[in-house]
């Protein structure tokens, strides 16, 4: 599984970029939808939940994004590769 | 529960608890404040948890918020209080206004401001109960002058605040809440349960019937309602900035008790024909029943509502007299009132017999100023 | 249920400034009561006035949005009306401790069966940054511009020493045990507290050196420590001083009877 940060509402916190053990999200560099610089997953390959199935690990991330932001989606087939 | 019909020896205040048990009363929350404590008293032996839930909160604020709480859960509910009490219950009043919810208020009045006469009775509180929270509300409000009267308006306050969804009062006083006299329960009483909201029809918008007073999501039956005192649409969202749903929803407020004004005033009138009228409420008329009753020049128009204002009969009554003599137990609250209604109306002259620290007006008091203005 | 079958989407994004601790509390709470299966139509949420207490307007379940600080008394009429609910109150400090102690305290003590989750931000956020009852001393507020003279409340002191059946404290960033203690107090019977120290960065934390919320997380990593669970019941000291540390866990668990046992309380709705 993967994270996927919805830019309507995320934001821009940075809480996910400051929590996440293994360093997937990275500050953004542009201004979303909402005006805000939209914190974006630069790195879901580290993720614990990286090509994992059953129970989700961890989830730091989408338990602190105060905008419930993040959500698990499913990697395509190129993703689950990495 | 049922109260037994027939006819009874008993309290002004024993009578409201009688009142409340009659019209189904499930839930009191009350704090001890004389003189209403035998409300809470009776209520207490009454309530035991199966028949209702008695509850002794830890002070007025607490009781009135535990009674709207109450309330929206869907059964009948009551507190009772006094003066210093009252004060503070203002804020949940203006709540309870807001949100539409029905509840019974009863105020027995003492002597303020502030502690004053617990003991002793006033009317220092009419004003209180229409203005008494912040903005533009209405409120229904019943002045019993008897102990029959204890049981007969408790029986209307809830009637009309399940009806219109309107906070509803008896502001009793200590005189009448202690006067013990004569109870006849009626073998049938007409009682208007609460207007309940049909069940949500799965996802789709709530609907919005075009009518002022709207039927009562109660709690827990999927209606999943959103209960706020702020500023809100129809289906509950808050919009504090929105300045035309702030006027809608004000509005209507105010006009579903103004427009109900003849269904809700009650009054009693005597010699209605007499060039000098007698207009007064509660305990303030007990001695102005008896004046009344002896000298055919004089007439009495005895309010047994306050508010919403009932302009009608005191316009009907200053079309037909010369003079107008307004007596209750504060230094004139009504009395701008019932003046402002009357000069409108033809009445020449709007006198006042006031007073205060205690004792309502005795019929001697009565003739003493009915000869001052040289009626008799 | 997913979470947006618990809250309301049309309403999202949600009121909370960016970085706010209330998302996080409201994170942990949908996955509490989704995990416990509990249901919305059998739940009223009650809420006072403040930051966390709009949460239960954004909730799909019956909601009411109260007088300041009386969220507790609502909830206390509500509840026994109508035992058949489970209800839950969100909560600020400055509605629970400072407006509404006297309710707490109380709430305490009578035991009535509802769930009470404090969302402590040690500020009153709404009004723009006043300082509360659990503001910590020396911290600035726009009421306390020379620094908070005056000592913080510390609540779930307060709740154990009132009589709470389950009482626990965690920060925004102790995600998963907060959910944990959010589950225990759900299935709790009686008053169960939970108090959620949370950072609030655009009024608390941007006059304390710590604008960013991740600053703030990270002070409250590392000033939280773990309660000592072999002391069982005892109670700790704990204020959020400069110097002072939070100290979080599980502070007490017992069975006292609840009220509407004791009174006997049977459905007449």
């Amino acid at each position: 599984m993967k994270p996927v940060i919805d830019p309507k509402f995320c934001k821009a916190c940075n809480i996910c970029v400051y929590i996440c053990p293994k360093k997937c999200y990275s500050k953004g560099s542009g201004i979303g939808e909402t005006g805000y610089f939209t914190a974006v997953v630069s790195a879901a390959e580290k993720c614990y939940n990286h090509n994992r199935e059953g129970k989700l690990l961890c989830e730091l991330c989408i338990l602190s994004c105060p905008d419930q932001a993040i959500s698990w989606h499913e990697e395509t087939e190129e993703e689950k590769k990495k | 529960m049922k109260v037994a019909p027939g006819e009874f020896f008993l309290q002004g205040n024993e009578a409201c608890v009688q009142g409340a048990l009659a019209s189904g009363v499930r839930f009191f929350a009350g704090y001890p404040i004389t003189p209403s404590t035998e409300i809470a008293e009776g209520l207490a032996a009454k309530l035991d948890g199966k028949e209702g839930v008695f509850l002794q909160m830890e002070d007025e604020i607490a009781c009135i918020s535990a009674v709207i709480g109450a309330s929206w859960g869907g059964v009948k509910s009551m507190t009772a209080t006094s003066g210093p009490g009252f004060s503070l219950m203002q804020e949940a009043i203006g709540y309870a206004a807001m949100s539409e919810t029905p509840i019974v208020i009863v105020d027995v009045m003492r002597g303020g401001p502030s502690t004053g006469q617990p003991t002793r009775a006033s009317q220092g509180d009419v004003m209180q109960t229409r203005y008494g929270s912040h903005g533009d509300y209405q409120v229904i409000a019943f002045a019993p002058a008897s102990v029959q009267e204890m049981f007969d308006l408790t029986v209307a306050a809830f009637n009309y605040s399940e009806k219109y969804r309107v906070p509803a009062f008896l502001l009793s006083d200590a005189e009448v809440g202690h006067m013990r006299g004569l109870l006849t329960i009626p073998d049938k009483l007409d009682i208007i349960g609460r207007k309940e909201k049909g069940i949500r029809r799965s996802d789709e918008a709530y609907d919005v019937p075009d009518e002022l007073v709207r039927p009562f999501p109660v709690f827990g039956k999927g209606h999943r309602t959103m209960v706020t005192g702020m500023t809100h649409t129809d289906n509950s969202w808050i919009e504090p900035e929105d300045v035309k749903v702030h006027q809608e929803l004000v509005k209507r407020l105010s006009e579903k008790v103004l427009r109900n004004r003849k269904d809700i005033n009650k009054w009693e009138l005597m010699c209605p024909g007499s060039k000098t009228m007698i207009v007064s409420y509660g305990s303030a008329a007990l001695g102005a029943k008896e004046v009344a009753a002896s000298d055919d020049k004089v007439g009495l128009l005895r309010l047994k509502s306050l508010w919403p204002f009932p302009e009608e009969p005191i316009a009907e009554v200053a079309r037909n007299c010369d003079r107008i003599l307004v007596s209750e137990m504060n230094l004139g609250m009504m009395y701008s009132e019932i003046k402002r209604v009357a000069l409108e109306n033809g009445c020449k002259k709007v006198e006042l017999l006031s007073k205060i620290g205690g004792d309502p007006p005795t019929p001697s008091e009565f003739r003493h100023k009915l000869r001052e203005m040289g009626v008799i | 249920m997913e979470i947006f079958d618990f809250y309301r989407k049309d309403r999202w994004p949600h009121v909370f400034c960016p970085g706010c601790g209330n998302g996080a509390v409201m994170n942990c709470f949908y996955r509490a009561f989704n995990e416990l299966g509990l249901e919305l139509d059998k739940t009223a949420f009650v809420g006072g006035i403040g930051c966390s207490s709009r949460i239960p307007l954004y909730i799909n379940s019956d909601a009411l949005h109260t007088t300041h600080g009386r969220a507790i008394a609502f909830a206390t009429g509500l509840k026994l009306a109508k035992p058949e609910l489970k209800v839950v109150v969100f909560t600020g400090d400055g509605d629970l401790g400072a407006i509404g102690g006297n309710h707490f305290i109380n709430g305490c003590r009578r035991n009535v069966d509802m769930t009470v989750i404090c969302i402590n931000n040690n500020i009153y956020g709404m009004t723009g940054g006043q300082a509360s009852i659990t503001t910590p001393h020396e911290f600035l507020s726009t009421t306390t511009p020379r620094g908070n003279k005056e000592y913080p409340f510390d609540l779930a002191e307060i709740a154990v020493a009132a009589g709470a059946n389950y009482v626990a404290r965690w920060t925004t960033r102790h995600v998963h045990e907060l959910t944990k203690s959010i589950k225990a107090a759900l299935q709790k019977k009686g008053f169960t507290f939970v108090e959620v120290v949370a950072q609030c960065p655009t009024n608390f934390g941007r006059r304390n050196r710590m604008a960013d919320p991740t600053q703030m997380l990270e002070w409250m990593r590392e000033s939280s420590i773990r309660r000592d669970k072999a002391k069982a019941n005892a109670v700790d000291h704990v204020d959020l001083n400069l110097e002072g540390k939070i100290t979080v866990g599980e502070f007490v668990d017992r069975n006292r009877e609840c009220y509407e046992e004791l009174i006997g309380v049977s459905k007449h709705g």
